[in-house]
């Protein structure tokens, strides 16, 4: 339990919550306590359906938990929200292309929800939003309608329009899905920035090992319950054994679980995938983007650990 | 021209003046909505509203309540008449539009579903509720009521002064609703999921626009009638999308676009002797098609 004190400093805190979708057969998510100190980074961890979107609609107030508590800044999440406390990147864009708004004019949006005064506090909004994609390298394309960017440059103007209203928390949701490894490295370097010159709390699910141990200070694994909760140098092959073992048994069978395995349960949906991790590379994994999960290699008998050197 | 005669000759003038403002009006409450109903791709839903529609103006009929009252009847007698049947149609509209948002909760093909079935089901109460006014008007010696081909694709004659200071009414009404809500409606219609992390009240923002859609076809039905007063809605939008970027000339274009399309389209009607909302169709594609060529060409000249 944490004490008052210490709850309303969080960030983000969650106190025994657990939530069940109308049609699920058993609670998304069950008892989950943690908290999220201010400016630090947090990596949750977790396989397809292990309840990691459901804790974000909780963070973002889209869904209330059937018991328990989240407060995000000291507020219901909604609260929050409103307040322009939370940034949050989507893990799809869904905006919608056609809409004849300029880079600048989208990230100029949420400010203009909050802005005060008229044309001068419009104006400012604006100055407001360039700055913001100065700050993600994208300030020439301010001028550019939003149908005519490139995937990576309308993926700087969203990081930009989240971090624009100067969040408290930033969520990023599966980040790393569908972009490449230049991609990533420009990606990381963006939200390091972000974190450095904001002091944003950030938290970031994902299904990917890659993703979240990229500038982490803590990971959590979350899998209908929070499994582990340590920071990226302590996430041993054990914990993470830990936290996918039942679902995986079910998948694999009974096996030794051993490092390589423990990567491997990063995303069970996709079966015996990359069989390249081992225990000596593992916490060479947990440096950003030299994660030797890459494709392939996973075909072949499985390598004992400490015999791969993909990375 | 035969417009110019209409205008000015007395015995006309009185039916085709009311509905050449009305026509105005309608055209830029439609012009406004249309590149909102465009990105947010409620086309579909104003299918069923403007059916729904249909459906209000058989039940109405059916009270008794059919906008049309006898020749000697004063000016007022008629503009209350008129107006307490747009009252209905839209209450009816709104209900079935804010029902249909209710059962589409659920995602887009339970949408999908909800609208089909409304759509049908208004179409089916409007026409047994038009016939039996009409036997009834006819039984009790009152006048009749317009007949369902006018209800459906417009008509001149029933657009009243009262119907023609209605839509310009609703125009201000829809002005000052969009201009209040624009900054939480532009960011929900660019991007809803965000939008509502960032505070922004999905559900309000779509109930808004449903009803500023059904009273926009009410007040348009009278002249396009209720299946082609969605074209209204869809078209200017449309073209205006393809021809600029920046919002502000999005909505300038479409604007001017809808009021083209309607006062083209009505003088044709007049020209030619054909229904008002078909020939304001026809104005309007052809309007998008030079609008698309136009957007091609210019894509394809672009460095």
């Amino acid at each position: 339990m944490t004490s008052p004190e210490r709850r309303d400093q969080a960030a983000v805190s969650f106190e025994h919550v657990s939530f069940r979708w109308p049609a699920g057969p058993r609670p998304a998510l069950e008892d989950i306590t943690f908290d999220v100190r201010p400016g630090e980074r947090l990596g949750v961890l977790g396989p397809n359906g292990g309840g990691k979107s459901t804790l974000l609609k909780l963070m973002l107030g889209l869904i209330s938990p059937d018991s328990g508590r989240v407060r995000v800044c000291g507020l219901a999440p909604r609260d929050a929200c409103a307040a322009g406390y939370v940034g949050y990147l989507p893990q799809r864009i869904e905006a919608e292309l056609r809409f004849p708004v300029s880079a600048l004019g989208a990230v100029t949006m949420p400010l203009l929800l909050r802005a005060k005064g008229g044309r001068a506090g419009a104006r400012a909004a604006r100055q407001q939003a360039r700055s913001a994609l100065e700050l993600v390298g994208a300030g020439e394309l301010a001028d550019r309608p939003v149908g005519s960017l490139s995937g990576g440059q309308l993926q700087r103007v969203m990081i930009a329009r989240a971090a624009a209203g100067h969040p408290r928390v930033l969520l990023l949701d599966e980040p790393m899905v569908g972009v490449d490894v230049v991609g990533q490295e420009r990606f990381a370097g963006m939200i390091a920035r972000l974190h450095e010159r904001l002091g944003l709390t950030i938290i970031t699910v994902s299904h990917d090992l890659r993703a979240v141990a990229a500038g982490s200070d803590r990971i959590a694994c979350l899998n209908r319950t929070l499994h582990a909760h340590t920071s990226p140098g302590g996430l041993t092959p054990q914990v993470l054994a830990e936290v996918f073992r039942h679902d995986v048994a079910g998948i694999f069978g009974d096996i030794h679980i051993d490092a390589h395995k423990a990567s491997d349960c990063a995303d069970p949906s996709h079966g015996p995938a990359p069989g390249a991790g081992a225990a000596g590379a593992l916490s060479d994994a947990l440096r950003p983007y030299v994660y030797p999960g890459s494709p392939g290699g996973n075909q072949g008998p499985r390598e004992r650990p400490g015999t791969t050197t993909e990375a | 021209m035969r417009t110019l005669e209409y205008l000015t000759n007395p015995s006309l003038g009185p039916f085709v003046r009311p509905a050449l403002v009305g026509a105005v009006g309608a055209s830029l409450m439609c012009g406004l909505l249309s590149p909102l109903v465009v990105l947010k791709r409620m086309s579909f839903i104003g299918q069923g509203v403007s059916h729904a529609a249909f459906g209000g103006v058989g039940l109405a009929f059916a009270i008794g309540v059919t906008g049309v009252v006898p020749l000697d009847a004063s000016a007022g007698a008629a503009a209350r008449a008129d107006l307490a049947l747009m009252a209905l149609v839209l209450a009816y509209c709104a209900v079935t539009a804010l029902g249909m948002a209710r059962l589409g909760r659920r995602g887009e093909a339970e949408a999908d579903t909800a609208i089909g079935i409304v759509l049908v089901g208004s179409m089916a109460l409007g026409s047994v509720a038009v016939a039996l006014a009409a036997a009834r008007a006819s039984r009790l010696g009152l006048p009749p009521p317009p007949s369902i081909d006018s209800v459906l694709f417009g008509s001149f004659t029933t657009v009243s002064w009262a119907g023609a200071v209605g839509t310009w009414v609703g125009l201000a009404l829809i002005i000052g609703v969009l201009f209040a809500l624009r900054r939480p409606m532009l960011f929900w219609a660019f991007d809803e999921p965000v939008a509502v992390a960032s505070g922004v009240r999905a559900g309000l923002m779509r109930h808004v626009l449903h009803i500023l859609l059904a009273l926009a076809i009410v007040l348009t039905m009278r002249l396009a009638g209720v299946i082609l007063a969605t074209a209204l809605l869809v078209l200017p939008g449309a073209a205006a999308l393809r021809l600029s970027r920046s919002l502000p000339r999005v909505i300038a274009i479409s604007l001017g676009l809808g009021l083209l399309g309607v006062l083209g389209g009505l003088v044709a009607s007049i020209e030619f002797d054909l229904p008002p909302g078909a020939c304001i169709v026809f104005v309007e594609m052809a309007i998008l098609s030079v609008a698309t060529l136009a957007s091609h060409t210019r894509a394809r000249s672009a460095p």
